[in-house]
């Protein structure tokens, strides 16, 4: 019930926003479908945390790592929302933007939360194919959305590259369909029906199946060297949306690679995709962290970040145990520490009206509390003391330190190197002298309040994990 | 059907994709990909007749819209409305393209892709000459500077892993075709758009006039 109030609720602020035309409607009709969606994620959480799974009707799984991931969607969804309420209007003040592009934005914004959510309790492989490819339908108008040549030249590098991406891991879904035939019984093949018949599938079969998936949805992930449409879709789309894309659409994408991945690791052990992921995951930290050196563009920088930190999933989730464990906390860290960076860079633009570091000095004078969270995001991002990354950090590494040392090293480099670049580059935003004619303060509360709550959160979870969630990431991890 | 048809009827895919490479006008890229999507209809009418389901007589008749009429209505509007009667240019020189078009078919022929091949044996060839366009379809989107070439080669890839599913027997329930189908529809809709919009910030549908993000 809980899930298709999740998918009604934001179906129908979709449609609201297609056929009203006063924009406080729209903006309510949004806000509250996505606290409905918060609402009935943490219940559908709970629940699998007592029973293991949650399957009310043949079409939805819900199993521990999708409620996981349920909760990300719904949390930092729910944050977005309100943030964009504030954010637009400061924008439709500034005449960067008029109402249709208002109404446009909340359509597709509820349109593409609801496709994540669909994608990660679809209990077929082939509808959260399909899922995941509405999700590059609805977010690809949000990243042309400011109409400029540059966004637009964004969004068709996006358009194209995921496309291609999702139709090889389409032809790597199918292969998995080899040990069954779809034809026959119900027609629609659950995840579940895919790992009971492993042992008819054959194993050559399983290893090019894998290595198609793992590439498609790891151009969606943003692994290196698939990555290549990410820096500009993330720079270019509205704050908001560059929040939901990095802290959350990649985390979708990995999940559906690790679906896969424990059906493959049943037929053909673990060390075939323990190989590739740790290769991925160390190639897309090492990249991330030597572009992070020399980027001009905070919201590049954060969206390389967002790769660095797909390289430490991949990485963790290679090494399996700790390392999976670690892993699966990261991806809630980061989500939400993203989340709450894109967010306050999009306070910083609507402020100093431009992307380039160059152009952004003083902002710890001119916009305190959002200074205060991006530096808080940063030291908690990069992995700095006490903060829970710094943690998954040391749990990864410590996973892969006996079987994996080169891989370690080089990760630990990465760590560092990056550590500097973003450093230099804060530094330089956020301290010196405020800009004449730039008047201090954030201009409305709410641009500050969602992702102060995002990192509040994050930093409560880096003390303390609710009994509920650790059950759910210890369920996650056994079925990894 | 007769084996030799639906044989006949994968060599009509491989050959529009070979003719894709080749062709420099965009009339010419739109008329290869109808008669390649009619040709992908015709195999999955064929699965209606085999089995005599309607919801696959349905599935065929969607196809049919979709690919058929709609997709290549869309491009010819968009070709009338902006005087796109020449395709831009590729990469690779026509000489060029013959011999990764030639290497590449021998490569989805050898021993390497034969596990794939195989998942039918009895269908071994056809299953090898459907990974053949995949691969083609590939390459041409690379090799393409036009976007309506890419987009032409991202539809003849879909095309061509229907083909290979259905000679695999990976096909779909009805219900996730339709749903594919639909998916299918959205995205045309959506590049066609993406199209006109480029066409009118960059005066060419040339993808490689795109230089805004050196930032």
């Amino acid at each position: 019930m809980e899930l298709l109030i999740i998918l009604t609720s934001l179906f129908t602020a979709a449609l609201i926003g297609i056929s009203v035309r006063h924009r406080r409607i729209i903006e309510t009709a949004s806000v509250v479908a996505s606290a409905v969606s918060f609402a009935a994620s943490v219940a559908v959480a709970l629940k699998v945390a007592s029973s293991g799974s949650y399957a009310p009707y043949s079409f939805f799984y819900v199993d521990a790592l999708g409620a996981i991931v349920m909760l990300i969607i719904a949390c930092v969804g729910f944050a977005v929302t309100v943030y964009s309420v504030a954010y637009l209007r400061q924008e439709t003040a500034k005449k960067i933007i008029g109402f249709t592009r208002v109404k446009q934005y909340f359509v597709l914004l509820d349109l593409f939360i609801a496709a994540m959510f669909l994608a990660v309790t679809a209990s077929s492989p082939i509808v959260t194919w399909i899922s995941v490819e509405a999700t590059t339908l609805s977010t690809a108008f949000l990243i042309s959305f400011y109409n400029k040549p540059s966004a637009m030249e964004a969004a068709w590098k996006y358009l194209i590259i995921n496309s291609i991406g999702l139709l090889l891991g389409f032809f790597g879904t199918l292969l998995y369909f080899i040990p069954l035939n779809p034809l026959r019984g119900s027609g629609l093949i659950s995840w579940q029906q895919l790992a009971a018949n492993t042992a008819h599938f054959d194993p050559l079969i399983a290893r090019i199946a894998f290595v198609f998936v793992l590439i498609g949805y790891g151009t969606k992930a943003g692994l290196v060297p698939m990555h290549t449409w990410l820096p500009d879709a993330h720079s270019k789309a509205p704050a908001p949306v560059s929040a939901l894309l990095s802290g959350v659409l990649l985390n979708v994408a990995f999940v559906v690679i690790l679906r896969f991945k424990g059906i493959t690791d049943a037929v053909v052990g673990r060390s075939f995709s323990q190989g590739f992921l740790i290769l991925f995951g160390v190639i897309s930290m090492l990249v991330a962290a030597l572009i992070i050196l020399t980027q001009a563009n905070y919201k590049r920088l954060l969206a390389y970040s967002s790769i660095e930190n797909m390289g430490i999933l991949s990485l963790g989730f290679g090494f399996g145990g700790l390392g999976a464990f670690a892993a699966i906390l990261h991806m809630i860290y980061h989500a939400l520490v993203k989340s709450t960076l894109f967010l306050s860079a999009g306070t910083v633009l609507l402020k100093y009206s431009s992307t380039k570091i160059a152009r952004v000095t003083g902002v710890l004078a001119t916009l305190t509390v959002t200074g205060i969270l991006f530096l808080t995001g940063f030291f908690f991002i990069t992995g700095t003391p006490p903060f829970g990354i710094f943690l998954t950090k040391i749990f990864i590494l410590s996973a892969g330190i006996k079987t994996h040392p080169a891989a370690v090293l080089v990760a630990l480099f990465s760590m560092a190197v990056l550590f500097i670049g973003f450093f230099k580059h804060v530094t330089a935003m956020f301290f010196g002298k405020k800009p004449e004619g730039i008047k201090a303060g954030e201009g409305s509360v709410w641009l500050v309040v969602p992702p102060l709550a995002l990192i509040a959160v994050a930093f409560y979870l880096s003390f303390h994990i609710p009994g509920f969630l650790f059950t759910l990431i210890n369920g996650a991890v056994s079925h990894e | 059907m007769n084996i030799w048809v639906l044989r006949l009827l994968l060599e009509i895919v491989f050959l529009t994709v070979v003719f894709l490479h080749l062709v420099k006008k965009n009339y010419g890229a739109v008329l290869a990909y109808t008669i390649q999507s009619l040709a992908i209809v015709a195999v999955l009418f064929n699965s209606f007749l085999e089995t005599g389901g309607m919801s696959l007589l349905l599935i065929a008749l969607l196809a049919l819209i979709v690919k058929v009429i709609l997709a290549p209505l869309f491009f010819v509007r968009m070709i009338k409305k902006n005087g796109l009667r020449f395709s831009v240019s590729t990469y690779l020189n026509i000489p060029l393209t013959l011999i990764v078009i030639a290497a590449i078919t021998a490569i989805a022929h050898s021993q390497k892709l034969a596990p794939l091949a195989e998942i039918v044996p009895a269908n071994h060839a056809l299953l090898s000459l459907a990974l053949s366009a995949m691969l083609l379809s590939l390459v041409l989107i690379i090799n393409r500077k036009g976007a309506l070439s890419q987009i032409i080669g991202i539809l003849s890839f879909e095309n061509s892993i229907i083909a290979f599913a259905v000679f695999a027997g990976l096909e779909q329930s009805p219900s996730l075709q339709a749903g594919i189908l639909f998916d299918l529809f959205v995205w045309l809709v959506i590049a066609t758009v993406f199209m006109a919009m480029i066409y009118k910030h960059f005066g060419s549908l040339d993808v490689t006039s795109m230089k805004h993000l050196k930032d």
